[in-house]
C-alpha cells in the first residue's frame, strides 16, 4: 500500500469512528484539530484501525500517539511501517 | 443527492439486509442503515428508529459497529418510552465507560430504559462504605461491582499451603462479603458481583491447580468461595466463564489494560455486556421461557416430507447428523432445567410427529414438546397460537429457524418474538443462540426442574375437565391440597423468581428483589403468604404469592400474583380467606387491594370486583383501589383442602 492509499483507509476509519464524513486528514493535524478526539475516542480509533488494517499496535505506541508533538503524520508513518512488516 | 425521508419499511428492510443478507453486502447495508437511522431521528421518527435499532442489536456486532449503534441509542434517550425502567449503579475497578454504554445498549434492545450511575474509576470501596455517598443518593435497584483480578485485596504466596493458603482465600472472600453487607445496609438493593478471571499464564504450568499458593489456584478458590452460598441479594457474575469460553489469551488484551484499564480485549466487551445485561433483565422480569423450534434443517438435515424417515440426516455416523444430534441435546438440556420447548414447522402434522415417535436417533421426544404446531399456516400465526396455548407472552418466545425468509417474516409480523440469526451450518446453532443469553436465570428452583411435568399433567387435567359434567364436579375430582405459608428460607428463591416472571395474573407487577423480600419477611408487621398446590395428578409447586401490611385499620395488599397454570381452580378464594383471617385476628376492619394496569395484566382488572371488593379510588392511568369490609364478610367457597404452615423457620 502506498502512503496515499494508507491515508485513504485511515481517513475512512476516522470518518466512521467520529461519525463525520467531512474529516480530511493532513499530516500536521493533531488531536486538537479533530472534534471529540479525547482519550476514550483514541482507544476507539486504535481498535477500529487495528481491525480495518489488520495490524497491531504495541502498548507503548498506543500511548505515545497521545503525547504532545505527535500528529496524524506520525500515525500514518506508524501504520505504513506495520503494513510493510506484515507483507 | 437528495435523500427521501426514511420510512419504517425501508429501515426494516435495511436492518434485515444487514442481519441476514449476503455476507458481501452486510457492511454497506450497515453504513446505509446508520445514515438512515440518524436521518429518521433528525426528522423526528423516534419510534421507528427505536424499533429498528432494537432488532439490529446483536451479539455478533464488532466493537466499532456496536459503538456506532450505541451513539444512536444515546440520540434516542428521552425521546422514546420503554415499557420497563431500571436504576443501575456501576462500580468499576476498571474503566467502565465502554462496557456501561454497551450494557445500556443491550438493555435498550430488551425494552429496558436504564438510568445509570457510574462511579469514578477505582473508588468503589469508598462509595460502598460511606452511607452518604452519591451512590446511595442515586437509589439504585441494582449495584454491579465490576471488578477484575487487579482489584483483589490479597495476593497468595507460592509455598503457602493448607490452613495458611485457606486463610488468605477466606480473607479475600470476607473482604467482598463485607462490601455486599454495606450495600445491603445502606442501599437495600441487589448486588451483582464479578468473580475473577484466571490469567492465561501460569507460574506452575500444568501443576498450577494442584499448588495452593499459585495465583491461578487462588483465583479458582476465591471464585468457588464467592459462589458458595452468597446471600440471597447477591448474584455472582461468572466473568471467568466468559474468558474461558472466549479463550484466555484472546480475552486478555494487556495492551488495553495497561493503556486504558479496559477489563478485556475490546472485541469481547459486547459479549461481556450481554452477559451482565441479561442478569439485570431477569431482575426486572424480562426473560425468555420457551424455545420454539422449526423442524426441517433445524432439528435434522433434510426435509421429512421429501426425504422420508430414512432420508433425513440425524444421528451418529455423519458429521451433519451428529451436528443436529448435538443441537437436540442442547435443547433437551434446556428443557430439563425448565425452559419449555415448542415446535413450529410447515409440515403435515402426522409426518412431523412420526419422526419424534419412530426415528431411532431422535433425542427429543413428543413428551418434551409442550406445544406442537406442524401445519401450513404462516409461522407468525402459529407463534401466537403457541404463546396462547402455553399462557405466556410472545416476548417470552425464542424462535429458531434455519430459513432466513421465515426469520424475516416472523421479525416483521411478530416483532416481540426473539429471532436469532443462525449460520448455514448446524454445527454453529448452539453458539448462535447461546450468545444472546436468552435463558438467563438467577436461580434454579425445584419448580424449574418440574416445569415440563407440570405442563404434561395439565394436559391430563384438561382431558378430565372435558369429561366432567360441570366445573364443580371437575374441581372436586382434582382432590386439591394447598399449603399456605409465609416466605421461608426454602421458598425464598422460588418466591423471588415468581415475582420476577409473572406478568398476566399480577395485580401490581412490583418486581421485588430478594433483598426487598427479605426485608418484608423480617418485618413483624408485614404479611407474606405463598401458596403451593398439589392435586391427584401431581404437585404444581409454589404458584401464588401475596404481600400485605396493616395501614389505617386495613390490611393493604401491595402484591398479589399467581402462575397462570392454576387459573380458575379456586386458589384466589383460598388466599383471600387466608388474608381476611389474618386481618381479623390482627383487629383490622378491612382489606385494601390495588390494581396497576400493564400491557399484560388485563386478565386481573376485575380481580377485586370478582372477590367482592368495592372500588374506592381510580385515576387516569387506569389504576384502581378496592376495599372489602370485614364485619359482614363470609369466607369464600372452594374445593381445596388447606394446610396453613405456622411461622416457623422464617429467615
Amino acid at each position: 500500500m502506498t502512503r496515499d492509499e494508507i491515508r485513504e483507509q485511515v481517513e475512512q476509519v476516522f470518518q466512521d469512528v467520529f461519525q463525520d464524513d467531512d474529516v480530511r486528514l493532513r499530516d500536521d493535524m493533531t488531536a486538537n484539530d479533530v472534534e471529540g478526539w479525547d482519550s476514550l475516542m483514541h482507544v476507539n480509533l486504535i481498535i477500529a484501525l487495528e481491525k480495518r488494517l489488520a495490524i497491531k499496535f504495541a502498548a507503548a505506541e498506543i500511548s505515545r500517539l497521545t503525547e504532545p508533538g505527535q500528529n496524524v503524520g506520525n500515525l500514518l508513518d506508524l501504520v505504513m511501517r506495520k503494513r510493510s512488516q506484515r507483507a | 443527492m437528495k435523500t427521501a425521508t426514511p420510512t419504517s419499511d425501508r429501515l426494516l428492510d435495511l436492518s434485515e439486509r444487514f442481519l441476514s443478507g449476503p455476507s458481501g453486502e452486510t457492511q454497506s447495508a450497515f453504513i446505509t442503515l446508520l445514515k438512515e437511522l440518524r436521518l429518521a431521528i433528525a426528522v423526528g421518527h423516534f419510534d421507528d428508529a427505536s424499533r429498528v435499532l432494537q432488532r439490529t442489536i446483536s451479539p455478533s456486532l464488532d466493537y466499532t459497529s456496536a459503538l456506532a449503534l450505541y451513539r444512536i441509542r444515546k440520540d434516542l434517550r428521552g425521546r422514546v418510552t420503554q415499557p420497563i425502567s431500571l436504576r443501575l449503579a456501576v462500580l468499576g475497578g476498571f474503566t467502565t465507560t465502554q462496557i456501561t454504554g454497551f450494557i445500556d445498549l443491550c438493555l435498550f434492545a430488551l425494552g429496558i430504559e436504564a438510568h445509570i450511575y457510574e462511579s469514578d474509576f477505582g473508588v468503589f470501596r469508598q462509595e460502598i462504605l460511606a452511607a452518604d455517598s452519591p451512590l446511595y443518593e442515586f437509589q439504585p435497584q441494582v449495584v454491579w461491582i465490576g471488578v477484575s483480578r487487579r482489584d483483589l485485596a490479597h495476593r497468595p504466596t507460592i509455598g503457602n499451603r493448607g490452613n495458611a493458603a485457606q486463610a488468605v482465600v477466606d480473607a479475600e472472600r470476607n473482604e467482598w462479603a463485607s462490601l455486599w453487607a454495606a450495600v445491603n445496609q445502606h442501599g437495600g438493593c441487589h448486588v451483582i458481583q464479578n468473580n475473577f478471571v484466571l490469567p492465561p499464564w501460569r507460574a506452575c504450568s500444568n501443576y498450577e491447580m494442584r499448588e495452593e499458593g499459585t495465583f491461578g489456584r487462588y483465583l479458582a478458590d476465591v471464585n468457588r468461595a464467592l459462589a458458595d452460598e452468597p446471600p440471597p441479594y447477591v448474584t455472582i457474575h461468572d466473568t471467568d466463564h466468559l474468558a474461558a469460553a472466549a479463550g484466555r489469551w484472546s480475552w486478555d488484551d494487556p495492551r488495553f489494560a495497561h493503556h486504558a484499564k479496559l477489563p478485556c480485549a475490546p472485541e469481547h466487551l459486547l459479549d461481556y455486556a450481554y452477559n451482565v445485561a441479561s442478569l439485570l433483565a431477569v431482575q426486572v422480569g424480562v426473560t425468555k421461557k420457551c424455545l420454539v423450534l422449526d423442524l426441517d434443517n433445524t432439528l435434522w438435515g433434510g426435509v421429512i416430507g421429501d426425504d422420508g424417515l430414512g432420508g433425513i440426516r440425524l444421528g451418529h455416523g455423519t458429521a451433519e447428523g451428529e451436528a443436529f444430534l448435538a443441537f437436540q441435546d442442547y435443547a433437551r438440556t434446556l428443557q430439563q432445567r425448565g425452559i419449555l420447548l415448542a415446535v413450529c414447522s410447515k409440515n403435515t402434522e402426522e409426518t412431523a410427529r412420526d419422526v419424534f415417535v419412530n426415528h431411532p436417533e431422535m433425542l427429543l421426544r413428543l413428551e418434551d414438546i409442550s406445544s406442537f404446531k406442524a401445519n401450513w399456516d404462516d409461522k407468525a400465526t402459529n407463534l401466537q397460537a403457541i404463546a396462547a396455548e402455553l399462557n405466556i407472552g410472545l416476548n417470552s418466545l425464542v424462535f429458531v429457524d434455519d430459513n432466513p425468509a421465515e426469520r424475516a417474516i416472523v421479525r416483521r409480523f411478530t416483532p416481540d418474538v426473539a429471532v436469532p440469526e443462525l449460520p448455514d451450518d448446524a454445527a454453529g446453532y448452539i453458539e448462535a443462540i447461546e450468545r444472546h443469553r436468552y435463558f438467563q436465570t438467577l436461580s434454579i428452583a425445584a419448580e424449574d426442574l418440574q416445569r415440563a411435568q407440570y405442563y404434561r399433567t395439565d394436559a391430563l387435567r384438561k382431558a378430565v375437565q372435558t369429561s366432567a359434567v360441570d366445573l364443580n364436579t371437575f374441581l372436586q375430582s382434582l382432590a386439591m391440597t394447598a399449603q399456605i405459608s409465609p416466605v421461608t428460607t426454602a421458598s425464598l428463591e422460588r418466591t423471588v423468581q415468581l415475582i420476577q416472571r409473572s406478568n398476566q395474573f399480577n395485580l401490581t407487577t412490583r418486581r421485588y428483589s430478594a433483598a426487598e423480600v427479605l426485608e418484608r419477611v423480617s418485618d413483624p408487621l408485614s404479611v407474606t403468604a405463598t401458596v403451593s398446590l398439589s392435586d391427584r395428578f401431581g404437585d404444581n409447586g409454589l404458584i401464588s404469592i401475596a404481600f400485605a401490611s396493616p395501614k389505617n385499620e386495613a390490611l393493604e395488599i401491595d402484591l398479589w400474583l399467581m402462575s397462570c397454570r392454576v387459573l380458575k381452580r379456586g386458589v384466589e378464594h383460598c388466599l383471600l380467606n387466608h388474608l381476611c383471617a389474618i386481618a381479623k385476628s390482627g383487629g383490622l376492619v378491612k382489606l385494601r387491594g390495588e390494581y396497576v394496569p400493564t400491557p399484560k395484566n388485563g386478565m386481573v382488572r376485575r380481580h377485586y370486583a370478582d372477590l367482592g371488593f368495592t372500588e374506592v379510588e381510580s385515576d387516569e392511568t387506569g389504576r384502581t383501589v378496592w376495599e372489602l369490609e370485614l364485619d359482614t364478610w363470609e369466607p369464600l367457597p372452594h374445593f381445596i383442602a388447606i394446610q396453613v404452615a405456622s411461622e416457623t423457620e422464617t429467615t
